[in-house]
């Protein structure tokens, strides 16, 4: 695999030339908040975060998202669709929410339902990783083969080391940005980081706190699908709110429908949408398949650990953390993982 | 802190030994060191689970509606705060009050997780909680820390109206004295001292930044409709599409809803993701109620009339 080198002194320029050349997304800091926003140079980018508060996967799925318009004059029915996506790069991503992206891709890029609009923002993306330099105690990417200087998934992957950053060309696409700015990306004493590089990656993975063990979990929820567990005390505490499912890298139910601006004109959007909510279920004639929150919170469970493992031989989790640090009452995947290990081992 | 769990385990313990309850909400020790999270404990067994100290962030009060028809008698453990919930739910007729025991506990502050979490040795667990007065000491298996409460407390503790439940059936715990760290009501007056444009400004790029989970609405212990207008799809009052007008209509729609019924507790505040400072909003209708109607925060004692929802003649009418 290639590697080069960015001295740090010199990111701003790159940041500042990439903002020029391509639409860039970045992580930002708003008060208190991080998430990623296009920005319009170095200046914006906020990157002393371990992890943003949102996850880039707006980049390919924004939580709205115009998919046509439509405009009737009187005697026709005119539809426009957006234009494709402009040439991106998303800076300054973590290992983690760069592998929930390839969690991502089977949804909308599979054979059967390919979605165009996130194909296009797909392709023309080009996705520069950011290693972790800490790991924190909501932390748990390890649990699904991720790590804090993982590169899966990036094209180029940036790690801190001291006065410089390694960056590994993980990438045709990737290797071409680095060419063409090869005043910034130097070829020169690359090797000699790499080690550097898997130290850091090895100390960082010491640091983890929370131990995961999915061990038993799947083969149970294959075999059950009502377990007593569920209408334990996560179902009592739950409040319902959409939390969880909106700060999470890997959720992508959306909702769709037609905003009507004037007399026949309008948009048709596609937004995201939430399990936890009662009427994401509901049908016409008012029945609800998830009538209370212990089919909604069983869901939500069953979908990271059993159903997209079953479509895409994936974990729905990355082990960001996000949901663990943000639910209002504490309700922690890595708890209901352990706990399903043992009710597994006892039954 | 040790006595107060203590005490707290054999109430809760002879509570559901003499089937005066079917069912304790407490507080358990969470996930992180310095976070606890609800539990329900139906059994003399279970209570081992209660703790207590200054991780206990949340209005258990809320929950109390889920059980409102639920057959038997539930114990909620309450703050000073959270109690003003229950008397507002009380004045509500969403609860019934021979339904509900209520175990108040006095409460010295409660911390925000994230900042202690931030000082602690991660992976480090908790052995014991104790209150200085101005500070928390924070014994753990990896060392004792401190926690200076003008530092570390919840941005809503800094102001603190009520430390000692307002309405309990038992009391655990010595009574706190009132101590503030703050103005009550110096951010919104900040607020209010700016022009129109510039609160326009502020609010704009609060709300903007909103993902409407609705976890405000949610965890909050008045928000007790059946159905929210928010939810609703038809007609749909606002879709599912974020964006400012539509996030300000629900920002300011729900916070003039629990107008007069809002007991400040602060919870929409702590939940928000995206840190918007939504309590900014009710404890401006807060100052606004008691500067033109004298009324004082809801909740604070039983059969308090809403001040939205009375008229006496002496009632400012500068609009008219």
């Amino acid at each position: 695999m290639e590697a080069r080198i960015v001295n740090k002194g010199q990111l701003s320029e790159l940041l500042d030339k990439l903002a020029k050349d391509y639409d860039l997304i970045a992580p930002i800091q708003e008060e208190t908040v991080t998430l990623f926003r296009k920005i319009s140079g170095a200046k914006d980018a906020f990157l002393e975060y371990t992890n943003s508060d949102i996850s880039p996967k707006g980049c390919f799925l924004p939580q709205n998202e115009k998919t046509l318009s439509y405009m009737y004059t009187g005697d026709t029915l005119e539809i426009d669709k957006p234009e494709g996506a402009k040439k991106t790069v998303l800076f300054g991503a973590r290992p983690c929410d760069i592998k929930a992206i390839l969690t991502l891709d089977p949804v909308f890029e599979g054979e059967k339902f390919g979605d165009e609009y996130y194909s296009s923002k797909r392709e023309s993306t080009v996705i520069i990783g950011l290693s972790c330099s800490k790991v924190l105690s909501t932390c748990f990417c390890y649990a699904f083969e991720g790590g804090p200087c993982d590169g899966t998934g990036s094209d180029l992957l940036f790690t801190e080391i001291g006065d410089k950053y390694y960056v590994e060309v993980n990438t045709e696409k990737g290797k071409a940005l680095a060419d063409a700015y090869s005043q910034i990306f130097s070829s020169q004493g690359a090797d000699q980081l790499a080690k550097d590089k898997e130290e850091l990656a090895k100390k960082l993975a010491g640091e983890f706190v929370r131990k995961v063990d999915l061990t038993g979990v799947k083969e149970l929820l294959d075999k059950n699908f009502e377990l007593a567990y569920w209408s334990g005390d996560d179902q009592k505490k739950c409040i319902g709110c959409g939390t969880c499912t909106y700060v999470c890298p890997t959720c992508h139910c959306f909702d769709i429908f037609d905003y009507t601006t004037g007399d026949f004109n309008g948009d048709r959007l596609r937004c995201w949408d939430s399990c936890m909510y009662p009427e994401y279920t509901l049908c016409a004639g008012g029945h609800n398949p998830r009538p209370t929150r212990k089919e909604r919170v069983r869901n939500r469970f069953m979908h990271k650990l059993k159903y997209h493992l079953d479509r895409y031989n994936m974990v729905g989790c990355v082990g960001c953390g996000r949901c663990v640090k943000k639910c209002p009452v504490n309700i922690d995947i890595t708890k209901i993982i352990n706990d399903l290990k043992e009710v597994a081992q006892n039954a | 802190m040790m006595d107060v769990i203590q005490q707290l385990r054999e109430q809760a313990k002879k509570l559901l030994e003499e089937k005066k309850v079917d069912l304790v909400i407490g507080f358990g020790q969470g996930t992180e060191l310095a976070r606890t999270t609800p539990v329900f404990i139906d059994s003399p067994e279970g209570v081992s689970k209660l703790t207590w100290g200054p991780f206990c962030a949340n209005n258990l009060a809320k929950y109390l509606t889920d059980y409102k028809n639920a057959p038997g008698n539930i114990a909620v453990v309450v703050k000073g705060c959270d109690s003003r919930s229950i008397n507002r739910l009380l004045d509500d007729n969403q609860i019934s009050r021979d339904k509900v025991v209520i175990i108040g506990v006095p409460c010295s502050g409660q911390l925000e997780w994230q900042k202690v979490a931030a000082e602690i040795k991660p992976g480090a667990s908790l052995k014991e909680t104790a209150d200085n007065g101005d500070s928390f000491s924070v014994k753990t298996d990896a060392g004792d820390y401190k926690f200076d409460k003008k530092d570390y407390l919840l941005h809503r503790c800094l102001v603190c109206e009520n430390p000692n439940p307002v309405v309990s059936d038992l009391t655990i715990g010595k009574e706190q004295p009132v101590k503030n760290y703050e103005d009550r009501f110096a951010e919104v007056q900040a607020l209010e001292q700016m022009s129109t444009e510039e609160k326009n400004a502020y609010w704009d790029k609060q709300f903007s930044r909103c993902l409407r989970c609705y976890a405000c609405r949610n965890v909050c212990s008045v928000c007790t409709c059946q159905i929210c207008v928010f939810d609703q799809m038809l007609p749909m009052w606002v879709s599912k599409r974020t964006n400012l007008s539509e996030n300000t209509a629900f920002h300011l729609t729900r916070a003039f809803h629990v107008a007069g019924r809002c007991v400040d507790c602060g919870e929409c505040d702590r939940v928000c993701p995206m840190d918007i400072p939504l309590r900014k909003l009710n404890q401006k209708i807060h100052k606004d109620l008691g500067d033109l109607f004298e009324s004082p925060t809801p909740g604070t004692k039983p059969g308090l009339a809403s001040p939205l929802g009375e008229f006496s003649p002496g009632d400012p009418e500068e609009f008219m």
